[in-house]
């Protein structure tokens, strides 16, 4: 009687699959028709305003389209037509700006324009705690003040180390890219300044992700908006609002997991592997990578090997680091041209000269790839602050404040002086990168620009990237997974997780185009309830911070002497 | 089931008031409170959360802190010589587990009784419980 009910158990789990499975067979034939209605393939017009169309058939002869005849072609296809077009017109309105300006690129989509006055909001509203709390947070960091008898599970340090693998990705190396290809070097700054101001946004989301974090008797931490969405907003006399931002923000990461924390990091990954294996080209089979990535990932998420997560974790702080240092050699050769570079940057960032036309163009495609690579007012990352032991919910949120400094100012800044260094972006100089431009292949673009400089450096930088991408999924996977779990109980995690390894395959079937949206979309949209809630609550963080200051001023916060206690 | 006192009782606990009024109800029917057995149950930890990745949290530190847990709630001087047992794992399963190992006569437990989407998706630990227990349940309504 015991097995029976057992195997009614795993009859649940079946039944389920069976049903996503009818749902991916009944795809299939529902894509017969969208394949007939070509997809448009978003290429940006050329500078002198050619129609978009003439200049994509020029590198169809060069890098072949994938066959949309075949099953992945309607499983693209798909993707594009059901899923990306409805969120797009949403999320994306523009409130009509679009018609203000010359160019068709020139828009301010809603989630930009709200993620960019937020950071601002909140960079003023914190009295600019991103600046004049930048070396406290270096110390912080450090554990000059780790006092062991605090709550939480991972030290200030391990708790950066450990959301910094889930934000730094393919989004500092494509992401980058792709804002150069579209906005031009003048892209870059805006990146910068996005990145600048969002320190003080990730500063807001993790003191209140610490602020309302949960502990459970064991010891565990959970915490993150879909807890201070909850709470906090509750406390303030607006829990229906609250119950509504939680859910849709648990809701829109799950999403963001599947999209930016999965499929992004496949495809882009996938682009640089391309250049050098032919069998993952679109019409071999690149499904192949997915496979492999997706049985790596899963020996971690399901099979529960501890050891090979970890050190892929661990180790992202080194490939960093690596990944700068070769940066700086690059800029180190073309030295001379380093004043010029800037230059081009800081002209472009005010006139705008690439594909996106105008300043406006520039600084929506800056702030917008800034936004998605650093994550800043998103949320995600106060997931993984929670965890953080210490008593002080604004130290940790100090602490995070330079996430977007390392990963926008600095890491981002390195890929982008690169690309605009060497050249690869411009059309003229290197007329063959520019189909990687034009398909949003942003990963193989930076690979070009770093092997223009060290012959054969693109095969370090395949490394690098698959190493990014593979520890981007696992920290990523722990977000959607804790929000699923929120959402339908622990029971089903493994749902979540089967789902999130389809996705890695579906990343290697999918064209960049259609991935990038789909992540765009949802890591974006993620700052809608975050950024609201945060809001809301953010006389409460100003007051906390003013208290720990007046204590840190006061010498109340003592530096203690490392030594890391254990779990309280 | 007879209605005669019972030798071992299995008491799921999850620190609500409800899963407190359950032990009591067990104690009614025990003679000394040694034949109570109260069990908590852990979910199991993911191989990429923070905790796990930088090893600063494992199974037997997360079920010493949960057994202090529950030695706090339970410390009043009636339910002094109650067995209380941690486990990690799906609770249904470690419930209806526990019980037959230790060769239980009855579960007690509250239903907490969930609504929508988690009802269909969850049930819950309770029916679980029932479904796979070797021994009576008995489910306490709220």
């Amino acid at each position: 009687m015991r097995r029976m009910t057992r195997q009614v158990d795993a009859l649940q789990v079946v039944v389920l699959l069976a049903a996503v499975t009818a749902l991916l067979a009944f795809i299939a034939p529902a894509t017969a028709f969208a394949q007939e209605t070509d997809l448009p393939v978003e290429v940006a017009p050329t500078e002198s305003g050619a129609p978009a169309d003439t200049v994509a058939e020029e590198p169809a002869e060069t890098v072949t389209e994938p066959d949309r005849d075949n099953w992945m072609g309607r499983v693209d296809a798909f993707f594009g037509k059901y899923l990306v077009a409805p969120l797009g017109t949403v999320l994306m309105y523009d409130f009509g700006t679009g018609r203000l300006f010359k160019s068709e690129h020139e828009k301010i989509p809603f989630v930009v324009a709200w993620l960019f006055v937020g950071a601002l909001f909140f960079t003023i509203r914190m009295g600019f705690v991103n600046v004049r709390a930048f070396w406290h947070a270096i110390r912080l960091t450090k554990g000059d003040y780790d006092l062991p008898g605090d709550h939480g599970e991972v030290s200030h340090f391990q708790a950066l180390a450990s959301a910094l693998s889930a934000t730094v990705g393919l989004g500092n190396i494509a992401g980058v890219a792709i804002a150069v290809g579209i906005g031009g070097p003048g892209a870059v700054f805006w990146m910068i300044i996005a990145g600048l101001v969002g320190m003080t946004s990730k500063f807001t989301e993790c003191t209140l992700g610490q602020m309302y974090r949960k502990i459970d008797p064991d010891g565990r931490v959970s915490g993150g908006p879909m807890h201070y969405l909850y709470d906090g907003l509750a406390e303030r006399g607006l829990a229906p609002l609250g119950k509504v931002l939680a859910v849709l923000f648990t809701i829109l990461c799950i999403g963001a997991s599947f999209g930016g924390g999965c499929a992004f990091q496949v495809v882009q990954s996938l682009g640089v592997l391309r250049n050098k294996i032919p069998l993952l080209e679109p019409n071999a089979q690149p499904w192949i990578y997915g496979v492999i990535m997706a049985v790596m990932v899963g020996i971690v998420i399901i099979g529960g090997i501890r050891r090979i997560g970890a050190t892929a974790e661990k180790i992202v702080p080194a490939m960093c680091g690596v990944y700068v240092l070769a940066a700086l050699y690059i800029i180190g050769v073309h030295w001379r041209d380093v004043p010029w570079a800037f230059g081009t940057i800081l002209d472009g960032a005010f006139t705008g000269e690439g594909a996106a036309g105008g300043m406006v163009g520039v600084l929506v495609t800056g702030i917008q790839r800034a936004a998605f690579s650093n994550e800043a007012g998103v949320g995600s990352a106060a997931i993984a602050h929670s965890a953080a032991r210490t008593d002080e919910p604004v130290s940790e949120g100090i602490v995070a404040l330079l996430e977007p400094f390392i990963d926008t100012v600095i890491i981002c800044t390195m890929t982008g002086l690169v690309i605009v260094i060497t050249g690869v972006y411009d059309a003229e100089r290197y007329p063959e990168f520019a189909v990687f431009v034009q398909r949003n292949q942003g990963a193989q673009l930076t690979g070009m620009a770093f092997d223009t400089v060290i012959d054969g450096f693109s095969w370090i930088l395949m490394v690098a990237v698959v190493l990014f991408a593979y520890s981007t999924m696992i920290s990523w996977s722990y977000y959607g997974e804790r929000c699923w779990s929120l959402l339908l109980g622990e029971r089903w995690s493994i749902v979540y997780k089967i789902l999130f390894l389809l996705f890695i395959v579906l990343g290697s079937i999918v064209t960049a185009t259609n991935i990038l949206d789909f992540s765009d979309l949802m890591i974006l949209a993620m700052a809608v309830p975050n950024i609201l809630g945060m809001y809301i609550l953010s006389a409460k963080v100003r007051r906390a911070l003013d208290v720990y200051w007046h204590k840190y001023k006061s010498g109340e916060v003592v530096v203690v002497k490392k030594d890391g206690g254990p779990v309280a | 089931m007879s209605w005669l006192p019972k030798r071992c009782v299995v008491v799921p606990f999850d620190f609500s008031d409800e899963s407190i009024r359950a032990i009591d109800t067990a104690l009614q029917m025990i003679e000394t409170p040694a034949q109570v057995h109260v069990i908590h149950v852990l979910p199991e930890l993911q191989a990429n959360e923070p905790g796990v990745v930088w090893h600063t949290i494992d199974d037997e530190g997360r079920k010493r802190h949960a057994k202090n847990a529950v030695d706090v709630r339970l410390s009043d001087a009636k339910y002094q010589g109650i067995d209380v047992v941690v486990d990690v794992g799906d609770a249904g399963h470690e419930i209806a587990d526990f019980a037959e190992n230790i060769g239980a006569e009855l579960i007690v437990m509250p239903s907490h009784g969930r609504r929508g989407l988690k009802r269909l998706l969850l049930g819950s630990v309770a029916d679980r419980v029932v479904r796979l227990s070797h021994c009576p349940v008995l489910v306490l309504r709220g």
